[in-house]
Formats: C-alpha cells, structure tokens, sequence
C-alpha cells in the first residue's frame, strides 16, 4: 500500500509536467477525452461497488442507532435510540474482550505466519525434484474449505485421545497431556491460532516464493564474489528485496486476522469463557442469533473504523519505514 | 537461494559428493515431514469419507486409527451424497456462481485499476482510497442491509442476487492496481503519441502485458467466492439457486450426525479448487512473481 | 475502431445487466399473477365450495432437512397427500437444519415466508410475537387438542392462543447401563413414581465411580458442544430446585430466578460433578456410555434409544428422571408446524397439518425417527413409548407434567445464549453465581429493550 501512496505522488509530478507538456502541444482535446474514458471504465466496478457495498455500510451505520431487530414486529417498528448502541457497546466488557482476542491473534499469528511463509518458501524454492509436488500439498490447507477445516480439526485437538494429544504423548514420552485444546481456557485461542496459520500459510508461501524467484541471481552473484555466507546472502540481500512482499503479506494477514470468524464460530463460538470471543463473532452472534441487529450493525461500525485506524498506521509506518 | 551451496567447493571432491547427498537427503526430509503436517487432516477427510461403517467412523475419529483406511472401505458416502441430496445441482450451481463473478470480476475491476492507474482525472486519489477502506468492511455487517435492499427488487431466490452483489472487488481492484502502475508508462505514451485512444491502449498493450496478474485475481476471487456462505443462506430457499455451501449445512442435523456423509460431501467440495490449483500451480506462482507484489 | 471496442465493452456490461433484470422480472411477474390468481380463489372460495376444487389451490411447505429417515417420511407424506385430494398441492421445500434458523429469520425480514413451516420448539416465539404466524385455535377443537401431549399444546401456546402443534415430542431421561448398576448395588427405578430420591442419585453416582469398568459415572453429552443442548438438558436441573431460566409469572425478568440461591445451589452441584470427576467436561468422544462403556449413566434424549439399544443390547435401562433438589423436572419440545400470516391460504396449509397430525401419520413418522408420537391415540399405538414399551418412561414424563417446556417468551434467543454460556463456563471452572448474575443482566436488558415484549391484541 505504500507503493500506492508513492506511485500517487510521482504520478501527481508527472502529471503536471504532462498537463504542461500536453497544453504547450495542444492536446487539450485529447486530456478532455481521456478524462470521460476514464470515468466510463470506471463506471461499472463505482457502480456496483456503490450499490452493493457503500450503500449497504450507510445503511448498517443508520442501523447502528436503531433497535433494529432481525425478525421485524410490525406491531413494536423499529425505532430511534440514538447512541444507546454505542454507549452500550463501549461497556460491553465482551466487545472488550473480543477486541483484546483480536488484537491477541493479529500480534501472534502475523509475525509467526509470516515468518513461517518465509521459511516454506525458501524450502520450495530449491531445485529439487518433485518440488511442485511438494508446493501443492503446502498449499493443500489454503484451498480446502474453511468449515471443513474446523471440523477436522476439532477432531485433531479432541481432548481425550485426539491424535494431537497422542502425537504429544508420544513425542514426551508419555510425560505430556492429554490437553483440553479447545475447552481449556488458556489454550482454545492458541490451538485457534495454530489451525489459522495452518490454513492460511501456503497462500503467502507462494507469494513469498515468486518474491524469491523475482530477486535478479547477480546479487548472489555478486556476495559470493565478496564471499558472504549463506546467512549473510540471506539478511543482506533476500530479506531487504523481500521488503514491499513482507508489506503486503503483513498487511493483508492483519486484515484477515481481524475478520477472523468462521473456524471460532465451527469450533467453540467464541468460548470457553469467551476466551477465543471475536469481533465478528460478537457481530454475529449479537445480530443472527440473539436477533440485535442495531447492536450488530454498531459493533460493525465501531469495528471497522478502528481497523481503519490499525491499517491507517501501519501504511504510514511501513511508508515511513521504506525512506 | 537456489544455487548458493556449490560455487565455493570443489565439485569433484568425494567428501563433498558424499555431503551433496546428505544434504538433499535432510532436505527432502524436511520437506517431507512438514509435508505431513499440511497433509494430515486433509488425509483425515478423504480416510474417513470411504470408510461405510458410521459406527466406526466415530470411534476412530479421535485416534490414530482415523488416518487408517480399514474395516468396510467403499464409497457408500459418496452414493449417498449424490443420491440424497441431489450433489450434482448444488455443484453446477456453485461453480456457475462462482464463474461468472470471476469472468465478470475480471473486466470490471481490471478496467477501473487500469483508469485509476494510468489516466488522469479528478477525484481519483479519493477513490483509491475508499476502495482501499472498502477491503475492511466485514460481510457479515452488510447481508441484512443487502438483503432488505435486494428483497425490494424481488431479487430473491436467484442466480444473480449470488453474483451481481460480488462481481467488484476492493481487493481485486487494488491488486490490478498494483500492478499496472508498475507497467513502465513510456508504453503506452508511445502509442498515445501514435494517435491510440487510452481505451485502446487498455485493450491492445496493458491487458495482454498483465495476463499473470488476471489469473492471480481470478484464482483469489474463485477461493474467496467459493466459501461463500451467509449471503447466499440469507437470499436462497429452495434447491434450485442453492450452493454447496449452504447445502452442506443439510447435513448438520442433530446428533449423531452422519460423520461419513460429511466428509464425503466436504472432499468433494475441495476437489474442484484442489485442481484448478494443480492445474495452475506453475503459471500462478509464475504470474505472482510477475506481478507487483514482489515489488 | 477504438470508439467501436469501448462501446462493445459498455454493451456486453449494459446486455449482462439487463438480463439479470429481466431474469427478475420474469420471476416477479409471474409471481404477481399468481398471487391475483390465488387471492380470487380465496375471494370465490366461500362462495362457490366447487370452483376451488376444480382449481387446487398451490402451497409453500417449508421444513427442515433432518435425518434421512425424517426427510423420506415427510416428502412420501407431501406425494401421498397430494394424490389424496385435488384441492391443494402442496410444494415442499427442504431447508438445511444446520441454518435453518438463520435462513427463516432471513425470510420472515424479507417477507417471504411460506404457507407452512416448522421451527425447532422454543425458537417459535419470536414469530408469534411479532405476528407471523396465526392462531389456529379455529381450526382445531377442543377433543383434537385433548389428545395431543399437554406438553405439545403449552409449547405451542403463546399469549392464550395456540399458534403451533408438532407431530411430535422429545423425551429427557437417563439411561443406565444394567450390569454396572447391579454390580454396583443400586436400586433401578421403574416408573415415575419410584425414581430415585437425590440422595439416591448422589450414591448411586458414587458406587458407580467406585467400579473399575467406570471412569465417569455419568455422561452429560458435553461432547454436544456449544449446543441448546445446554439449556434443553440442564434447565431441568435448576427447575428442580425450584428456580428457573425466567420468571414465568410476566416473563419480565429473570432477576431473583436464574440468580436464585436454588439455581445457584443446583449449579454448584452439577459444577462438582465435574470438580469432582464424577462426569468428564470435554469427552473424547459421543460413546462414552454405549462404545467404550466408560461411563454408567447416561443423561440424554429419546434420540439416542438406536446406539445405545445396538451398543448395550440387553444391559440397557432407562432410567426416570430423578428428583433434582426438590423436584424431578425433564426437558420436552421438538419441531412443531405454524402456519404463516402470510399465507393466501391457511385453511389449505391447514388442511395439510390436518393430515400430518392424523395418528396414522404421526406414527409413520415417529417409527422413522424414533420420537415420542405427540398424541396419545397414536402414543399408546407404538411399541417403544406405549404401556409397557421399553420406552414408556419418556411418555409417562410428559403425560404426568414431569416435562417443562422451554421459557414461552420471545427472549427466548437470549435466554438459551446466555444460559448455554453459563453452562459451558461453569463446567470449565467459572464461579457460578458471577456467571448467573452475568446472565441474568443480559436477559433483563433484552427484555427491557424490547419494552417487555408486549403481546399485541
């Protein structure tokens, strides 16, 4: 995204020298031309976006201050209640706690993920053979349906002989376990973390590794020469060419991380004792299942400016980062 | 990384011959141990998914055993799914919906990327930046909006209300946008100078350069759109518009579920992605690399 | 040629786009035709009985997809009927049970509900409430209604009318495992009347502990999950002490009940269990009691009698439910059919209830799925649950008034949510009259937020 902000800026140079070079030519006919083409192909996507996103989010934020209920009473209409919703929701001690949770996962699985795409990456980038096969089965998790996952998985962490608390029991010579994975409070949100990373990693592995196949050979050419080893090649040269890679790898797990619904709500619904309680899940549980979609629709405002907010400061600093 | 272990040594040298080996030998090992840990659930499934013998199937579920094809080994599952549940419409279905979003998604979001990328008009920073906030706002906040709203059309119950709604992407369209903004721009001001129209130039020079990037976009769009679930449960009713998604709940009925039917319908919903991933695996890493994410 | 691509692009988005609005245009349109069609009938019905006969009058039937055994007897149901009769056809639609609550809610906000539909007991509430649904007091008579399961007709009541009747009902027991039992000395109870005291049961648990076959005495089907379960079976163990899930007086609050020294004497007993290893919080898996026979007791519904019956063969006993603090209390309730305002057609939606509740037809059903038939003409017809069936207990129970019915109040959402919270904390360890109080402020707060829930006149 910093790319973005820079392109603007040098793009905003060009243009000015563009627009002077165009008027002393005379090509004010053609600026004029080029301006409708442009908001002609930008026509459908505003449009649709417009109509189906924007309008939809204006509406929830109107829900927001309404006691909207999801199975409506034509006899008790919905009504007016100004910030109850919000007043309400900054007490709400489980929007705190599913924040928190929020804020938990993003902090563990975004560095941990990341690092971890880096590693595969690097391992399926050797020339080997059979490396596509292994490429493919790295990226098996990323293709399977969320929902089915969860429900593997809440197999693999069955508290009493599920093959994870055997495959401890194994490894710690009987010294270790068996765990509550997902009913144990300290540990439901870490085994939610682990099937996320799971799920989740292969897709940035392949960026990563077409970051890695993108990094011109002369470099290494070039500290081989200055005989560098391979920890040196790798901090010196792979890492910061894998710079603007890492930033769109970190920014998008992070907004994944917030959106983080579907494997809690299969798995513990954001239990026990709300220890893996999410925004989303909150969001969902509050508008589908105890019919408060005015609270619903608040928490979804509220949500989405504050990762507004995270995703505003990580631009800038990543931006800040890059100078 | 790719050739950073030979060049210092002595590649005639029969100690390092011998180390070479070892060293592929540890590798694959590496790969194939973490290979076993992305495998093993999915394996879980397609195991469980053959074995007839529901009774079995539960007990086996939470040990060891559940890796283990044994006992009735079959595909009664299967039969099932397809016979109970009419498989085969829920499937045309979903793989229609989620194939024309991503045709559809493709023209749409690349046209907008290339205009906010490459041409000059007013107003377009402010786009670029709502379509960045848009990638932040959470599904799950707008269905019932987008559902009393479609509901006033009497879109309900239909192909379309499935996919119209998904057809722009925020995220589609800012990694389009990425990605023409990188296209050096002395391109197409040679063909502008040549008298083409920027239309054209879209046409003719940006999107035959940026086939890498409209098969990352159509791969993307094809994993989001096929897990799908809320928006097509709030909108269909009856078999006709339903997808595998929403289908597959059919199945969670009270306890004891039909654990055999479950992962037999779950396998097959993983097969069609499974394989256009095969299929592409090499042109998609490829079209990454090309693609401006790497940077 | 440039201007001719960028219209060929515009024209293929324009075509696209109005296709999909003729798509809805056609639906719509034929949807308005039907609906004239439809209401000119109801208009010629009352006057002229035989031009609705010639003309069948189409309904909506919604329900959940269930088990197979459920879904084959229902859709053989919907074919026979038609065929039966030529005045109304009805057209069934199968909804996942996964979803279903999501995707009724879904309707009933869109306004296109069907004729006639099923919902899973309590989640009933919500649409009579808001007045989806009507009463069908006129339609059935007072013998009909006295043969339906008192707990039949309680959940199907709201605001003194009745709006749902299902074909049948759940039934809330114990099941014991015979061998352990005996071996272990303890008496097994035969009826409602001599069930065990709760000193009983509390000895019973021990001895059973005490055997070397058994890891937990009883099984509480904690492997259910974040499940209604919850509030299904373990309400009844609070209603035994003599509180409940809300004040039933008002359905006002659920202060001075949920929070009552009973309930959170009653949780504090069943917390123990668990404290105490007596019942294990996270089972490894759902056959503790009939697969690995680890466990002596089972406390669970009607639905399980196939597993354990194949799993313990003879050993297996069912057991009443016990006196818990006070009283024996048992859970009830299962899908029940209302018909919809919406509906053009009620006395066609109901002329198809009509037939699903025919005893024959109860029984069909209740064969395939194992449920407790919800009248009694067709209860004392079936083998398992009539006089002297392996199953009567569950009968006994819910004929006697044993069984209680889930809170009747729209806030039912709110009240199963956070008593499931309760529920799934209080085992993992949670302080029990926190957690009640917690519950009990959520529940006020719905009730409070929605003015009472006033029923409208």
């Amino acid at each position: 995204m910093h790319n973005l902000n820079q392109n603007i800026k040098m793009r905003r140079k060009s243009n000015n020298s563009d627009l002077r070079s165009n008027l002393k030519r005379g090509f004010g006919y053609k600026r004029k031309r080029e301006v409708t083409v442009a908001w002609v192909l930008c026509a459908p996507a505003l449009t649709l976006l417009f109509i189906f996103l924007v309008v939809p989010f204006i509406i929830a934020f109107f829900l927001s201050f309404t006691d909207q209920r999801l199975i409506p009473n034509p006899n008790m209409p919905t009504q007016f209640i100004g910030f109850r919703n919000f007043l309400r929701l900054f007490m709400d001690e489980y929007f705190q706690r599913a924040l928190l949770n929020n804020f938990i996962f993003a902090i563990v699985v975004v560095p941990v993920q990341t690092a971890f795409a880096l590693l595969l990456a690097i391992l399926v980038n050797q020339k080997l053979r059979f490396i596509n096969l292994f490429r493919t089965i790295y990226f098996t998790p990323v293709v399977t349906t969320m929902v089915v996952v969860a429900i593997v998985w809440s197999f693999l962490y069955n508290p009493g002989e599920g093959f994870i608390n055997q495959f401890i029991k194994t490894i710690s010579g009987g010294l270790l376990g068996p765990y509550g994975w997902l009913d144990d409070t300290r540990l439901a949100l870490t085994a939610i973390m682990v099937l996320s990373i799971w799920q989740g990693v292969g897709f940035q592995m392949v960026i990563y590794l077409a970051g890695l196949q993108g990094i011109p050979a002369e470099l290494y050419e070039a500290a081989e020469v200055d005989s560098a080893n391979a920890w040196q090649k790798f901090w010196y040269i792979t890492l910061p060419q894998l710079k603007n890679t890492t930033i769109f790898v970190v920014i998008s797990t992070t907004i994944l991380a917030f959106k983080l619904f579907t494997q809690v709500w299969v798995m513990t619904r954001g239990g026990p004792q709300s220890a893996t309680l999410t925004a989303i899940v909150l969001l969902y549980k509050e508008g589908f299942v105890q019919n408060r979609i005015g609270y619903s629709a608040a928490i979804a405002v509220l949500f989405f400016l504050i990762v507004f907010f995270i995703s505003m400061v990580q631009r800038i600093y990543l931006r800040g980062e890059r100078r | 990384m790719k050739n950073n272990v030979s060049t210092n040594r002595n590649p005639f040298g029969i100690r390092y011959m011998v180390s070479k080996r070892m060293s592929i030998g540890i590798r694959y090992l590496i790969l194939v141990i973490i290979a076993l840990f992305f495998l093993f659930p999915t394996v879980f499934m397609f195991v469980s998914s053959i074995k007839n013998n529901e009774t079995q199937i539960i007990s086996d579920m939470s040990n060891l055993r559940a890796f283990v094809p044994y006992g009735d080994i079959g595909f009664k599952n299967y039969f099932d799914v397809f016979t109970q549940l009419r498989f085969a419409r829920f499937m045309f279905n979903s793989l229609f919906i989620v194939g024309t979003i991503v045709f559809a998604g493709l023209i749409v979001n690349s046209m907008i990327a290339y205009s906010l990328a490459r041409l000059r008009f007013r107003g377009r920073n402010i786009i670029i930046s709502l379509i960045i906030a848009l990638i932040i706002v959470p599904v799950e906040s707008i269905v019932i909006p987008l559902l009393l709203m479609v509901n006033k059309v009497g879109w309900i119950d239909s192909y379309h209300v499935q996919i119209i709604p998904f057809i722009a992407d925020a995220f589609s369209i800012f990694l389009f946008y990425q990605f023409f903004i990188d296209i050096p721009t002395e391109i197409d001001e040679a063909a502008i100078v040549d008298g083409a129209s920027s239309f054209r130039v879209y046409w003719n020079i940006i999107i035959p350069l940026s086939l890498p990037v409209f098969a990352t976009v159509a791969i993307l769009q094809f994993l989001f759109r096929w897990n799908d679930f809320l928006w097509p449960l709030m909108v269909t009713r009856g078999y006709e518009y339903r997808p595998l998604t929403v289908a597959i709940q059919q199945l969670f009925t009270q306890a004891p579920k039909m654990w055999g039917d479950i992962f037999a319908f779950a396998s097959m919903i993983t097969i069609p992605s499974l394989t256009v991933f095969l299929v592409f695996q090499k042109w998609f890493v490829r079209s990454i690399a090309s693609s401006s994410i790497k940077g | 040629m440039k201007k001719v691509l960028l219209w060929l692009i515009v024209l293929v988005i324009g075509i696209s786009m109005v296709i999909s609005f003729l798509f809805t245009g056609c639906k719509a349109k034929t949807e308005v035709v039907e609906e004239t069609a439809t209401e000119d009938e109801v208009a010629e019905e009352p006057a002229e009985e035989e031009a609705a006969a010639e003309e069948p009058v189409t309904i909506k039937v919604w329900f959940h997809s269930g088990k197979g055994e459920e879904r084959d007897v229902l859709e053989k149901q919907v074919e026979e009927f038609n065929t039966m009769q030529d005045e109304v056809i009805v057209e069934p639609i199968v909804l996942p049970e996964g979803s279903f609550n999501e995707q009724t809610a879904a309707a009933s906000l869109a306004g296109d509900l069907p004729d006639l539909l099923d919902f899973d007991g309590p989640n009933l509430y919500n649409y009579t409430w808001a007045g989806h649904l009507i009463p069908l007091d006129e339609y059935v008579s007072s013998e009909l209604k006295d043969d339906f399961l008192p707990s039949i007709i309680e959940q199907g009541t709201y605001g003194g009318k009745l709006y749902s009747l299902g074909t049948f009902d759940s039934g809330l027991a114990i099941w014991g495992n015979k061998a352990y039992l005996e071996k272990a000395g303890v008496r097994i109870p035969t009826s409602i009347e001599d069930t065990w005291t709760f000193e009983e049961f509390n000895e019973a648990l021990v001895a059973l502990q005490a055997l070397d076959e058994v890891e937990y005495a009883i099984d509480f089907k904690m492997n259910y999950g974040v499940d209604e379960w919850d509030t299904y079976g373990f309400s009844p163990i609070i209603q035994g002490w003599g509180a409940d899930l809300i004040d039933r007086s008002d359905y006002q609050s659920a202060e001075g009940v949920l929070n009552s020294p009973e309930a959170v004497e009653a949780l504090t007993w069943f917390q123990s269990l668990f404290v105490d290893g007596y019942a294990n919080a996270a089972p490894a898996g759902d056959d503790d009691f009939y697969g690995r026979k680890i466990s002596g007791l089972s406390f669970v519904g009607h639905w399980m009698w196939t597993p354990h019956s194949e799993g313990l063969g003879d050993d297996l006993v069912l057991i009443p439910m016990p006196i818990f603090g006070k009283k024996a209390v048992t859970g009830m309730g299962s899908w029940c059919w209302g018909i919809t305002s919406q509906s053009e057609n009620p006395e066609a939606a109901w002329k198809f209830l009509e037939f699903l509740i025919e005893p024959d037809e109860i029984l069909r059903m209740t064969n395939a799925n194992g449920a407790v038939p919800a009248r009694k003409s067709a209860l004392a017809q079936s083998e398992l649950y009539g006089e002297g069936g392996v199953l009567n207990i569950f009968a006994q129970q819910l004929e006697e008034g044993v069984a209680v019915p889930r809170p009747i109040t729209p806030a039912y959402p709110t009240i199963t949510t956070a008593f499931i919270e309760v529920i799934q904390n209080i085992v993992s360890g949670a302080d029990v009259k926190s957690e009640l109080d917690k519950a009990v402020k959520k529940i006020d707060q719905d009730i409070e937020d929605n003015q009472g829930y006033p029923i409208a006149e």
